[in-house]
């Protein structure tokens, strides 16, 4: 089966699910939840770097959004509608626990937090692709603010304003917040590449 | 443009819409050209972390059991719906659609009783004493023929069953009768017309049963 048959077949089978799960149909929930549980899931774990906290989280998005299925008309795809609302979730706890969203103006971390600048800098590029595993470790270690922008963003696919307005915070200052957590991915990444290097094994 | 200059306009312009004097620059430097491809790197690699973990089976667990409490999740009703979704737009087709049915169940019913051997007629009972009706009569208002019949059909089953059955009747015909004056009332309200489709439904439900389980 092609992949865009296969894609078709699943929206069938969501549709259908979708229908059922109004009805109040048990099989019918687990189907909508086995299908978006990995990326609901995902979201949370990288916005809260803590699998306890994520399965929570994800807990309580498909909660709500399973008492609010009867609403769900169709206007939007599914998955947007609930990765929406996962979103709003997370986001939601985080501000209860008073972490720090995103600043207006104020700088969210110390100077030694803060990328270094390339100025005058003879250090290598990346190059080819980047280890997944790295990658997950640089993210979970990012500062909390810089980590939900660059979820947000360059995981999940949302755009400045979406960001801006999900968050609190001002297109310029999203953009600002996401090209620092680059930045300190980067050199993160870089750091880790050049002490591989190293090792004699 | 010098480096820094360039470097500080990198979170404006790093998707696009460079000047010239920016993608000038860009060309001339390859720390801030390597710069740019190695964010981009990071950009476009972030997208494989989308799905990558997966929640603990308890996680499902604990949303079955919370949906099932709120009565989010409950069992369907049993056999297939005689009336078409609520989602579907009513007209005097759909609206005649639950009363055929009740009629096509009283025929069956009245078959029954007849013993008929028409092929499309249902199977014939093993003739048995039926219960007097008259003493599964309650209330104000005595099952008319059809309630008749259908008391008459599960005869064969248990005092018990045969007084549950009486009674279920009675509940749904005040249901009805008490849904129809209400949308008698006003003729335009929808909710109350789709209140007596209800009530219709939930006659047809305790015919259904009361046949299915009669059936050998």
């Amino acid at each position: 089966m092609t992949d865009a048959k296969k894609l078709q077949g699943d929206k069938l089978s969501e549709a259908a699910a979708i229908e059922r799960a109004k009805q109040g149909d048990a099989e019918a929930f687990q189907l909508l939840y086995n299908l978006h549980k990995r990326r609901v899931y995902s979201l949370c774990l990288r916005m809260t770097a803590n699998t306890a906290e994520a399965e929570d989280l994800t807990q309580e998005a498909f909660l709500q959004l399973f008492r609010k299925i009867a609403t769900f008309r169709g206007e939007s795809a599914f998955s947007t509608w609930l990765h929406r609302m996962a979103v709003n979730v997370v986001l939601m706890q985080l501000r209860k626990k008073s972490l720090p969203v995103v600043p207006l103006d104020e700088p969210l971390e110390s100077e030694e937090e803060a990328p270094k600048k390339e100025l005058g800098s003879q250090d290598p590029v990346l190059a080819g692709s980047i280890d997944r595993l790295q990658l997950q470790r640089a993210v979970d270690a990012l500062p909390p603010g810089y980590r939900r922008i660059f979820v947000l963003h360059d995981v999940e696919g949302y755009e400045h304003n979406e960001i801006a307005a999900m968050v609190g915070c001002s297109i310029g200052n999203s953009k600002s917040q996401l090209h620092k957590a680059r930045m300190k991915l980067r050199e993160s990444l870089r750091t880790s590449r050049a002490e591989k290097a190293t090792k004699p094994w | 443009m010098n480096c820094r200059e360039f470097q500080e306009i990198l979170p404006e312009a790093f998707g696009g819409g460079r000047t010239a004097e920016q993608e000038e620059h860009l060309k001339s430097c390859p720390m801030c050209s390597g710069l740019l491809a190695d964010l981009d790197l990071v950009a476009r690699e972030a997208r494989q972390l989308r799905e990558l973990a997966e929640p603990s089976p308890r996680v499902w667990n604990s949303i079955e059991i919370e949906l099932r409490r709120e009565g989010v999740i409950h069992e369907p009703l049993r056999g297939p719906t005689l009336v078409p979704p609520i989602s579907r737009p009513w007209n005097l087709g759909t609206w005649l659609a639950p009363v055929a049915a009740l009629a096509l169940v009283a025929f069956g019913i009245g078959v029954y009783q007849r013993g008929s051997s028409a092929p499309q007629s249902p199977p014939q009972l093993t003739a048995t004493a039926p219960a007097p009706v008259s003493s599964l009569q309650a209330g104000k208002n005595p099952p008319n023929t059809d309630d008749q019949q259908l008391l008459a059909a599960v005869a064969s089953r248990s005092p018990a069953m045969r007084a549950q059955y009486a009674s279920n009747l009675q509940s749904v015909n005040a249901y009805i009768r008490d849904a129809e004056e209400s949308a008698q009332a006003d003729p335009n309200d929808e909710e109350a017309q789709q209140i007596v489709m209800d009530a219709y439904e939930q006659r047809a439900a305790v015919y259904e049963m009361a046949l299915d389980r009669s059936l050998p």
